[in-house]
């Protein structure tokens, strides 16, 4: 399999502080991978680091083929990313938002109305797209965020938390585009506390903790390698064991 | 130029438009201040002057019967009002309860009889203005006296008075009118332009950079394929759009509100008297007025780069307003500073010093003078420094930093 996202060898230190510890991993074509740990186990921080806003200490990733440090530009054109406690413009409406990033992204005129209109109908947003951003409530402000990182249709996918502050239904909408992606040959990276979700949803996880991964490999084999009869028991078991 | 960076001047402009306070920095400060300000300016100094002549001088006279004809010309005079005080004078001009106090000594008509110099004793203090005055006026009425005088002892030796004529002067003072139009000219309108080139662009500055950071949308836009320099161009170009804005607004309100005190006004009769002869004197020519664009686009497109690198450091709205309040001050200091000393003679240099330069080259084009090494070295160094701020603003947009300070 030719992985789309690799990770190698990356570190990232603040101020000394060790937040991600030499990471390495690779996702392939058509598949989603769950990023899982603790609080503060770094999984923000690879994801920023991949993203390009966050420069590695040492190591790299690539996308594509693309090096993010040699080549950010053309690795934030292959990706959508995410994150978690980030804002829209709240003086503009839904559709204003994505219409400004699918312009950034060089989208225009009916090819940029019928995306934006797409991705309305997949994160079932119709009801709120043409109000003001600045009064939406937070799961509609989560779901504006997707559209607007998917916008420009990138070929591999990275959220952080996507689900957090969802409802049940809002939660399913979200679980069902990534499907989606999966479907049509998209790489998808997803962060979460939802043992459930991931277990669900991922062809393969890595738990990270203290910034190193611990485990990575499929949640069947997970499970049978460490007798445990679900995501959240071998989650419990490998982080209280490796201290 | 790339099209990212007009997508994203159009939607910061958009932006700040949508905000009220923008609108209010922006359009309705200076539409309205700087209109109460110059007729608030104009009615001051109206009434400076008023009162300054109509002012009468206190004195005190003694010694009024060694005298009669003397001490009548005095009182006839209508600036100085006599006071009768039953104190010591020097102690009254001391403490300012009166202005100066008039001595004619007892032996003053006869020493006249006898055809000697007589002297008359003025207390004054000269630290009080109005004290100082009176030795003018009285200078004017003893100079009538020794007229009469002279003309008394002449007939009386049958001379005749036509001997005494001489020359006089008749002032005209024409200063006050020129000099407020100059006023008005040479200091009013370059404070003006760069008070509104930073004022005016200040609040979209801060808002795009330490705003865009404190509303967590700034690593949603960082995210995008856009080039940092295209981000930080468009930006930069939406605080110089709104900062232009607020200085041609500033101006031309500035100019209705001469036109309207000057000519037909709300003002009342006394009160259209300097603002109208300003507007009378008021004239400038269309190369001035273009010169004068040039200059304050070149002075926004610099500040404009100083305040956003200024404000991306600041974690938040509120910490880019302290970095960017004291930075306004050094600014206006100097250009206050150098506008208003009188007959003040630049030297070269002082054409390349950011906002002072544009000053004093404002104030040379507005009194009809071009110089042109003045012009090229005031639009090259402020060319110089704005390219200085973009690019230090595109590099710090280019660090990490900028999202995540410690
Ligand atoms: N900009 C930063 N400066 C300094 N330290 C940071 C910075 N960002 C993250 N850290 C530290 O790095 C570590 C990892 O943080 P990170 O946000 O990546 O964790 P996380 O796995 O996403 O946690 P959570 O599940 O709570 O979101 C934490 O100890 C955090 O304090
Ligand atoms: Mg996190």
């Amino acid at each position: 399999m030719q992985p789309i996202l690799s990770v190698k060898n990356l570190t990232k230190e603040f101020k000394g502080f060790k937040a991600v510890d030499n990471v390495s991993f690779e996702v392939g074509e058509g598949e989603i991978f769950g990023l899982l740990g603790p609080n503060g186990a770094g999984k923000t921080t690879i994801i920023r680091v991949i993203a390009t806003v966050l420069a590695p200490t040492s190591g790299t990733a690539e996308i594509l083929g693309f090096d993010i440090v040699k080549q950010p530009e053309e690795v934030r054109k292959n990706i959508g990313v995410l994150t978690t406690d980030i804002g829209v413009y709240e003086r503009f409406s839904g559709r204003e938002n994505l219409r400004y990033f699918g312009e950034l992204y060089g989208l225009s005129g009916d090819n940029l109305e019928n995306r934006i209109n797409e991705l309305a109908k997949l994160l079932d947003m119709k009801d709120f797209i043409d109000r003001k951003s600045g009064k939406y409530s937070t799961g509609m402000k989560q779901k504006l965020a997707i559209a607007r990182s998917v916008i420009h249709d990138p070929k591999v996918l990275i959220f952080d938390e996507p689900t957090s502050g969802l409802d049940v239904l809002a939660s399913q909408t979200v679980r069902n585009f990534m499907l989606n992606s999966k479907e049509s040959g998209k790489c998808v990276v997803f962060s979460t506390h939802q043992m459930r979700d991931a277990e669900k949803l991922c062809d393969r996880v890595v738990i990270i903790h203290k910034g190193k991964i611990i485990a990575n490999d499929k949640v069947e084999v997970l499970k049978s390698k460490n007798n445990a009869i679900d995501l959240e028991d071998v989650f419990m078991k490998l982080v209280k064991s490796s201290f | 130029m790339p099209k990212n960076i007009i997508t994203i001047w159009k939607k910061e402009l958009k932006d700040t438009i949508r905000d009220r306070r923008t609108l209010v920095a922006m359009i309705l400060m200076p539409m309205f201040l700087m209109p109460a300000m110059t007729i608030g300016m104009f009615k001051l100094m109206d009434k400076i002057m008023k009162d300054q002549e109509k002012q009468t001088v206190k004195i005190a006279l003694s010694g009024e019967d060694n005298s009669p004809e003397l001490a009548e010309m005095i009182k006839s005079q209508e600036k100085l009002e006599i006071v009768s005080m039953n104190k010591d004078e020097r102690k009254a001009v001391k403490e300012e309860e009166i202005d100066a106090a008039v001595v004619i000594p007892e032996d003053f008509q006869e020493k006249i009889e006898k055809q000697e110099s007589a002297s008359i004793d003025l207390i004054i203090k000269s630290t009080n203005t109005k004290s100082a005055n009176v030795a003018t006026i009285l200078s004017v009425i003893i100079t009538e006296f020794n007229n009469q005088v002279l003309q008394k002892r002449f007939s009386e030796q049958n001379i005749d008075s036509k001997i005494l004529s001489k020359v006089s002067i008749l002032p005209e003072d024409v200063a006050t009118e020129k000099e407020t139009g100059g006023f008005v000219l040479g200091f009013l309108i370059p404070l003006f332009i760069v008070m509104w080139s930073i004022i005016g662009g200040q609040y979209t500055a801060i808002d795009v950079s330490a705003g865009e950071k404190e509303r967590k949308t700034l690593e949603s836009l960082l995210l995008t394929s856009v080039k940092r320099r295209d981000i930080v161009f468009g930006k930069f170009l939406a605080v110089s759009s709104v900062a232009f804005v607020s200085v041609v607004v500033a101006i031309g309100s500035f100019y209705a509100a001469l036109m309207y005190a000057g000519g037909f006004g709300p003002m009342d009769a006394t009160g259209s008297g300097i603002a109208g002869s300003v507007a009378v004197n008021f004239s400038i020519e269309p190369q001035a007025i273009l010169l004068l664009l040039a200059v304050s686009v070149f002075l926004i497109l610099m500040f404009s780069a100083i305040i956003l690198s200024i404000s991306i450091f600041a974690k938040s709205f509120k910490e880019a307003q302290n970095y960017i309040g004291p930075s306004y001050l050094v600014v206006i200091l100097p250009v206050v500073l150098v506008n208003s000393i009188p007959g003040f003679e630049p030297t070269l240099w002082y054409f390349a010093i950011p906002a002072v330069n544009a000053t004093l080259l404002f104030k040379e084009v507005l009194m009809g003078t071009y110089d042109f090494g003045h012009i090229i070295l005031t639009m090259g160094s402020l060319i110089i420094y704005s390219t200085i701020a973009i690019l230090l603003a595109v590099k710090i947009y280019s660090k990490e930093g900028v999202l995540f300070r410690d």
